[in-house]
């Protein structure tokens, strides 16, 4: 797709140095990281995805949103929203990661810009508690029906004791901590009986 | 022949069509699995099925009509069946050829599975309409080649009697409308493709695709009886083409191969294609099986 | 008004539009032949019973079909099974796409809560008798999702097990084993987790509405 002032994407060498450059020259000097050859990671603040990816939607040949997903850094007080967005005539795929706070858990939907954000935001909302205003489907159970606890994928949420207080298991099944079971097969400091 | 005895003759034949299409229905099941590279079930799987499908419980009936669709898809089947003589010149056999003409036995033909889109649409499950009304586009579509072969033969000899149409075959192999109308022969056995739903035209109770269309909410004793006319109506299908185009059977042993001949002809087609869509199959029928009857019409008007 | 007998579903005088309305209460019952064991006040002799029963049985166990829901990776196992090489249609045991007209659900792994609603439904939906085949240790004691906090660890706390083929996957092989167990099993009429099930519903749906907290399902899905 042509760009006027830097002409056509398609003709560069090395589309994710160009794609970089002009986001710098555009929105301002993200931290970029260069992954693979088609693998570019670029780390956004939070007031700035949107218009990163707008821009990316409706004027380069990166129209293809592969994949959302979310991380949950406990420790920083952050979540992280990943947006991973491919141009499909090129091979090339951008890795967008915003930082969200927290306590406060709210992103901006982009289910205007493509349709299938709609899945993913209704996963993400259901899966980590962040809230996407706008998005049609929020709140709508996606695989977790009657869910009344935490949200499953925060790292605060107790796994094992959600698990032995709701699912009966079979009495006679050891359980092994796989730690445990490793400095022991190893003869690891500490673990030795 | 007097009636009772004759209700009594047909009545045994009918019994002796059902078994030997269940059978068929088990040759078909092990010649596919052959083809696949499997063993298959064995030969009488069809009959343990039956038995299997007597012995259990039902468990739900969604009402009159539901309950009725198999039974007018049967009584088609069976009316298909005993409006076509077997074997030439034996009365026994001859079922009530003499009292019904080819008009007739469309009518039976259609009868049936309207009998049983009716049924399947009593019982609620969104699967059943979706399987009838892609069922009724494609018979529809394969009617028309059908009725213009039909109508093509009637026009050769002047009538829709079956006996009138066997009696002209009779002059060695070459008289057969096989060969004699080979226009009209071409788009009947195109439409029987369709007819018998193999392969290429098997979208009503596609597999994995809407699980078996019509048939989804129907059980048990439901389905036994649905086996039981499928077999009966897919004999009588086979007698009737043998009747208008491979000059009928003079003995039982004829009639028996050439009905699993033309049976065959449709289950090796089925074996080696892939399925139409619904608007794939109606065009396909609606192109050369539909020029191929327009041909055979024109050429009997031609040579007459 | 007379009973409606679903046994003699042509006695047009007691057809109601459903069998039973929804939520309602299915019998088990006690009277039904599969068993050869059974108490049953029926005048016929008892050797005579038992005749028509193993021949009952033998045709449930020699025409077995397997409903076509893949509930957990075990599933991949059912594609070898159905095709060439490791062919079950020799045994009779062919796929059913639809409840109605299945007799075995295989519970083919993990199951996944959303999964188990699914399944009672279809469970509950098949004609009875019927039989379930738990594939996998995932069924017996959770497997390797023991620490998942939506999977269950115990299927017959749920639904009653007939045969249980463990292995994480079992290969081929060890289902078509499982399926000689099921159909010894049913020839000898003690394949009865059905009737355990029906007679033991009010345990069973106990348990069920434990992890279905949004319990939306009827009494009984006929």
């Amino acid at each position: 797709m042509f760009d006027i002032n830097h002409g056509n994407l398609d003709d560069s060498p090395d589309v994710g140095q160009e794609i970089v450059r002009r986001i710098h020259d555009r929105f301002g000097d993200f931290p970029a990281r260069f992954q693979k050859a088609d693998l570019v990671r670029l780390d956004v603040p939070q007031k700035d995805i949107i218009p990163v990816l707008s821009w990316l939607r409706t004027e380069t040949p990166f129209v293809q949103l592969t994949h959302l997903t979310a991380v949950d850094w406990l420790e920083d007080g952050q979540f992280e929203l990943m947006y991973l967005v491919t141009a499909p005539d090129l091979m090339v795929s951008l890795h967008l990661c915003v930082r969200l706070d927290r306590a406060k858990a709210e992103a901006e939907s982009v289910f205007n810009l493509w349709l299938q954000a709609e899945t993913y935001e209704q996963e993400i909302n259901e899966m980590f508690g962040i809230h996407f205003p706008g998005s049609p489907r929020q709140g709508v159970p996606f695989i977790l029906e009657g869910w009344r606890d935490m949200p499953p994928m925060r790292r605060d949420f107790d796994t094992v004791a959600y698990c032995d207080r709701t699912h009966p298991v079979r009495p006679g099944r050891e359980h092994q901590d796989s730690r445990v079971y490793v400095g022991r097969k190893f003869g690891e400091k500490g673990y030795l009986k | 022949m007097e009636l009772f005895p004759k209700i009594g003759w047909t009545l045994l034949s009918l019994f002796v069509a059902i078994n030997y299409g269940f059978l068929i229905n088990g040759l078909i099941r092990k010649v596919m699995a052959r083809i696949q590279g499997r063993f298959g079930p064995p030969l009488w799987q069809p009959y343990i099925d039956m038995g299997k499908l007597l012995v259990q419980r039902n468990s739900i009936m969604h009402g009159y009509m539901h309950w009725l669709g198999p039974i007018f898809r049967s009584v088609g089947g069976m009316g298909v069946y005993v409006l076509v003589p077997v074997v030439i010149g034996e009365p026994r056999l001859a079922g009530f050829s003499d009292m019904g003409d080819l008009l007739l036995m469309m009518y039976f033909m259609f009868f049936g599975s309207l009998g049983m889109a009716l049924g399947a649409g009593d019982a609620g499950h969104p699967h059943s309409p979706i399987g009838v009304s892609r069922g009724l586009s494609q018979m529809t579509a394969f009617e028309m080649p059908f009725i213009l072969a039909v109508v093509a033969l009637a026009a050769h000899v002047g009538s829709f009697d079956i006996n009138a149409i066997i009696a002209t075959q009779q002059h060695g192999v070459l008289s057969w409308n096989l060969f004699a109308n080979p226009f009209a022969s071409a788009a009947a056995f195109l439409a029987l493709l369709g007819m018998n739903m193999y392969a290429p035209f098997n979208i009503v109770g596609a597999p994995t695709e809407i699980p078996v269309g019509p048939a989804t909410e129907y059980q048990n004793s439901y389905l036994s009886l649905m086996m039981i006319g499928r077999s009966a109506l897919a004999i009588g299908k086979m007698v009737m083409f043998m009747d208008l185009f491979l000059g009928g059977a003079h003995s039982i042993g004829a009639a028996v191969v050439k009905i699993l001949a033309i049976y065959f002809w449709s289950v090796f087609v089925g074996a080696v294609f892939p399925r139409f869509r619904t608007e794939q199959s109606v065009r396909f029928f609606l192109r050369w099986p539909t020029a191929f009857g327009v041909a055979g019409v024109l050429l009997t008007q031609w040579v007459r | 008004m007379k009973k409606f007998d679903p046994d003699r579903p042509w006695d047009l005088t007691t057809l109601p539009t459903t069998m039973a309305p929804q939520g309602s209460r299915p019998h088990a019952p006690v009277e039904d032949q599969c068993f050869l064991g059974a108490e049953a006040d029926i005048k016929q002799p008892p050797k005579l019973q038992e005749a028509v029963a193993t021949i009952k049985n033998w045709f449930r166990a020699s025409s077995l079909n397997v409903l076509a829901f893949g509930t957990g990776c075990g599933a991949i196992e059912l594609r070898p099974l159905s095709t060439s090489r490791f062919d079950m249609s020799r045994f009779g045991i062919p796929g059913a796409p639809t409840p109605r007209q299945s007799n075995v659900f295989i519970i083919s792994g993990y199951l996944s809560v959303k999964t188990l609603t699914r399944v009672i439904r279809c469970y509950e939906q098949m004609p009875d008798p019927k039989w379930v085949v738990a594939l996998g240790s995932c069924t017996i004691n959770g497997g390797m999702y023991w620490d998942s906090y939506n999977t269950i660890k115990v299927l017959d706390l749920y639904l009653p097990v007939d045969v249980y083929v463990s292995g994480c996957m079992p290969r081929p092989e060890a289902l078509i084993a499982g399926f000689q167990y099921l159909m010894d099993d049913v020839k000898k009429g003690k394949a009865n987790g059905w009737h355990h099930y029906l007679e033991n519903l009010e345990w069973y749906r106990e348990n069920q509405k434990q992890v279905i907290t949004d319990w939306d399902l009827p009494n009984y899905n006929w």
